[in-house]
């Protein structure tokens, strides 16, 4: 098995006259977390859009686990294991937080037509799967509820649980700390260590740099659709161009 | 040839009255409003009245049609539609289904239009002209000019003035417009007296162009109304008129070519789906999701 | 029981198929169709033509129907994936006015004088008529009430769920969301055309009028008013609309004019429809169901 998990060359994805990625290209290793900054409208959920298939690219490759996918659709790549959360934290608003990780177990597995509707979601052995990754990131006491009736921390936790029932290889965070309280984003920060020590790479995008640094283990700076720099944070935080796309 | 290609000219002239109401009232509201078939039918309805009651009296009945559906919008929107704007879709479109059936039930009634065609005949009172070397019908001529100066009117009025403006805020979000603290019932019973007037004088001018009024005239150009807003754009004026004489053009060019192997009615939604196929946004709109 | 009577009542049976059949595709799918009714014409053309034409007996004649329907419903879906709200609403009526303009204008299905002279169905020399037809019509509607529950506890189900709650998520799970609705489509229209053999077995004739706008629009608005994305919601739109033009019989001619202004006024009051999810009965009967368990020790 190869080092590398995803190779993304030269990607570009245009909006009317609008060229929101210029020609990205970027590396990931297995068991990286790895941390994606940049200001305001630089594209980086466009680039996580482009990723994980709910846009599709106008030009360049996307290489992930050695098969290029750049023309599949969002559902493949899921199965594929590609998965990922968003930046406004889609849950599943008529579910409870137990149907929510649910559905990230058995949709996926049941794949065909024929297959889904001959199984009832009562089967047990998911039920205990449910249980365990519930338990796992302290969700069980949520149990029931609907999920919309709880604060936006567990909301987006529950999110991410449900990517991971999945049972993804990389793992796409879009702004996991937005909206959270700074106790809630370190809780989250070890979710995403131990989710990494699982075997899951990572990236994350975040706009609270505090959180990114503290998180990522290397980083890319991405500034009106073009990396700009790369490298670990110690070195991106002192990088001069960064500091001025962010203040200037 | 000459006469189908003034019959083109007409009937696109006259769907296009039609849809640009249509274009208004949904543009802004985003409301599937069938019922303003139902108000193009009570147009047409007290055109005919006007018109029986005194004689030599067309341009007051048109006015008078107008200033009725026109009103009839404005009803319409105060008892329905205002209540569920932002409810989940289904519920306006059956509001305005609701209103719908029950207009038409009524001008079935025999005080009002009874369930048989009326004529209309207003030919002794029509200018004498004839446009160009086509040969248009005084008739004609009218729908014609008519259609020209409403159209100018509306472009004028969406692109030039205040009212225009705050007109199209409202139309890209309701709500947000609202609380931006534009006059926004008054924008919008304006918007729909407007757009209603307009299905009123389309109800008028094809009741004597077809010399036929009935209560069931509405059902027939309910969907070929949406037909036009949709290819049009959802919303451009421009659009829906481009698109009314698109599929006038279409209709009678296929109905001149193939006979009467395939009704007018169907083509159009032909023509639709597959436009639909190739052009998901319609020929001129802004991409709606 | 009047024979009348019973006609009614079947007839409402039927409502009730088509109202549960779109319910699935605008309820749970999230697919506005105003076209329904076409694939209700479908089944009935299909039965009338089979059993009239060919001899086909019951149960034959049905199948063809429903699978016949089911696959005209899926390949109506596969366009219908590409465009928008509004944009399928549109289609999907245009999609009925071409059905019954096929119907009308093809020779072989009798034009506007449609097609009469279909027979009952017969099961073991047994003709169902009248009340035995009743009774065969609400076994359907139970079986296909009972398929659905089940249905919506299924995967398949849940899929469904899942996309009408928020599709870029479901797909970012894996969930094939266009498969899923075309399979809905696939379903919901099948049920339309089996509620329409029935229909054809039941009046013995069939004319293109009655699969056109007005009794798709009537569908939804059973659908809609009952509450869309519920199981009793579509049932009981069904009911109150299918039977409101007998209920207002005394009314005589200006019968539809009060049916319009109670549908627009019943749809104002409840916009989520009479049992939708915070509509006034449904929270009644929550709180009633509570303050059983309360009673209880």
């Amino acid at each position: 098995m190869s080092k590398s998990l995803l190779k993304v060359d030269g990607l570009s994805k245009d909006f009317g006259g609008l060229k929101a990625l210029d020609a990205v290209s970027l590396h990931l290793d297995r068991h990286e977390i790895l941390g994606l900054i940049g200001p305001n409208g630089a594209g980086k959920s466009t680039l996580f859009n482009c990723l994980s298939g709910q846009l599709s690219s106008n030009a360049g490759r996307i290489e992930f686990s050695g098969r290029d996918v750049t023309r599949m659709r969002a559902s493949q790549r899921a199965r594929l294991g590609i998965g990922r959360t968003f930046q406004l934290g889609k849950v599943f608003s008529s579910m409870t937080v137990r149907e929510n990780v649910l559905a990230g177990f058995g949709v996926g597995a049941y794949g065909s037509f024929w297959r889904s509707i001959s199984g009832l979601i009562t089967r047990p052995e998911l039920t205990e799967s449910v249980d365990r990754i519930m338990e796992q990131f302290d969700l069980q006491m949520y149990h029931d509820s609907p999920v919309t009736d709880l604060p936006m921390g567990i909301q987006r936790r529950v999110e991410a649980v449900r990517a991971m029932a999945t049972d993804p290889t990389l793992l796409l965070l879009d702004e996991p700390a937005a909206g959270l309280t700074h106790g809630e984003a370190e809780e989250f920060a070890s979710i995403v260590r131990r989710v990494r020590d699982d075997g899951v790479t990572i990236i994350v995008i975040e706009h609270n740099m505090h959180f990114a640094m503290e998180l990522a283990e290397r980083m890319y700076v991405l500034v009106q659709g073009r990396i700009i720099a790369e490298g670990p944070p110690e070195v991106i935080r002192k990088d001069s161009d960064v500091i001025s796309a962010y203040l200037g | 040839m000459g006469v189908t290609l003034a019959n083109i000219v007409v009937t696109g002239c006259l769907y296009t009255l039609l849809a640009i109401g249509l274009t208004m009232v949904y543009g802004m509201l985003r409301v599937l409003h069938i019922a303003h078939a139902a108000v193009f039918a009570v147009g047409a309805m007290v055109g005919l009245f006007v018109f029986q009651a005194v004689p030599f009296g067309l341009w007051l009945a048109i006015l008078l049609a107008m200033l009725a559906s026109g009103l009839m919008g404005v009803a319409i929107y105060h008892v329905g539609y205002r209540w569920v704007l932002d409810a989940p879709r289904g519920t306006p479109l059956i509001v305005s289904i609701g209103i719908f059936i029950a207009v038409q039930a009524l001008l079935e009634r025999p005080f009002l239009l009874g369930p048989q065609a009326s004529s209309f005949d207003a030919s002794p009172d029509l200018p004498a002209l004839a446009l160009g070397g086509f040969g248009f019908t005084p008739i004609q001529t009218t729908i014609v000019l008519s259609t020209g100066a409403v159209g100018a009117g509306v472009w004028y009025l969406l692109s030039r003035t205040r009212l225009g403006l705050s007109w199209r805020a409202l139309s890209e979000d309701i709500n947000m417009a609202r609380s931006l603290g534009v006059a926004t019932q008054n924008a919008v019973a304006l918007n729909m007296f407007l757009g209603s007037a307009m299905a009123g004088l389309a109800g008028v001018l094809i009741a004597v162009y077809e010399n036929s009024v009935s209560a069931y005239m509405g059902e027939v150009v309910a969907y070929k109304a949406f037909v036009i807003v949709v290819l049009g754009g959802l919303g451009s004026v421009l659009g829906a008129a481009v698109a009314a004489f698109t599929l006038a053009a279409v209709e009678i060019g296929i109905a001149t070519v193939f006979g009467g192997l395939f009704p007018r009615n169907a083509i159009g939604f032909a023509v639709l789906i597959l436009i639909l196929l190739f052009a998901p946004t319609g020929l001129f709109g802004k991409r709606l999701d | 029981m009047d024979a009348y009577l019973i006609s009614v009542f079947t007839f409402i049976g039927f409502w009730i198929i088509l109202a549960m059949s779109l319910n699935l595709l605008v309820g749970y799918a999230g697919q506005v169709s105003i076209g329904h009714a076409a694939f209700f014409g479908i089944g009935a053309y299909t039965s009338a033509v089979a059993t009239v034409k060919f001899g086909v007996g019951f149960p034959l004649d049905l199948i063809l129907a429903t699978v016949l329907a089911g696959v005209l419903g899926g390949v109506l879906g596969l366009p219908a994936l590409r465009v928008r709200h509004d944009f399928l609403v549109l289609a999907t009526m245009g999609i009925n006015f071409i059905v019954v303009a096929i119907l009308l204008y093809t020779p072989a299905f009798g034009g506007a004088y449609g097609i009469v002279g279909i027979p009952p169905i017969t099961i073991a020399g047994v003709e169902f008529l009248g009340l035995s037809m009743l009774l065969l019509v609400y076994g359907f509607v139970g079986v296909l009430f009972i398929l659905k529950v089940l249905l919506l506890k299924s995967w398949f189900g849940f899929r469904l769920v899942a996309i009408r709650d928020d599709e870029e998520a479901a797909a970012a799970i894996g969930i094939n969301v266009a498969s899923t609705k075309i399979w809905a489509f696939v379903l919901s229209c099948s049920v339309a055309g089996l509620a329409g053999s029935l229909y054809a077995r039941q009046l013995g004739s069939v004319y293109p009028d009655n699969f056109g706008f007005v009794e798709s629009v009537t569908i939804l608005a059973m659908v809609v008013l009952g509450g869309s994305g519920t199981l009793i919601g579509p049932v009981i739109g069904a009911v109150i609309l299918g039977g409101l033009p007998e209920y207002l019989r005394f009314l005589q001619e200006w019968r539809y004019v009060l049916y319009g202004v109670i549908l627009a006024l019943l749809m104002i009051f409840e916009r989520d429809g009479l049992f939708g999810p915070k509509s006034r009965l449904r929270l009644a009967l929550v709180r009633w169901r509570h303050a059983r368990h309360r009673v209880r020790p």
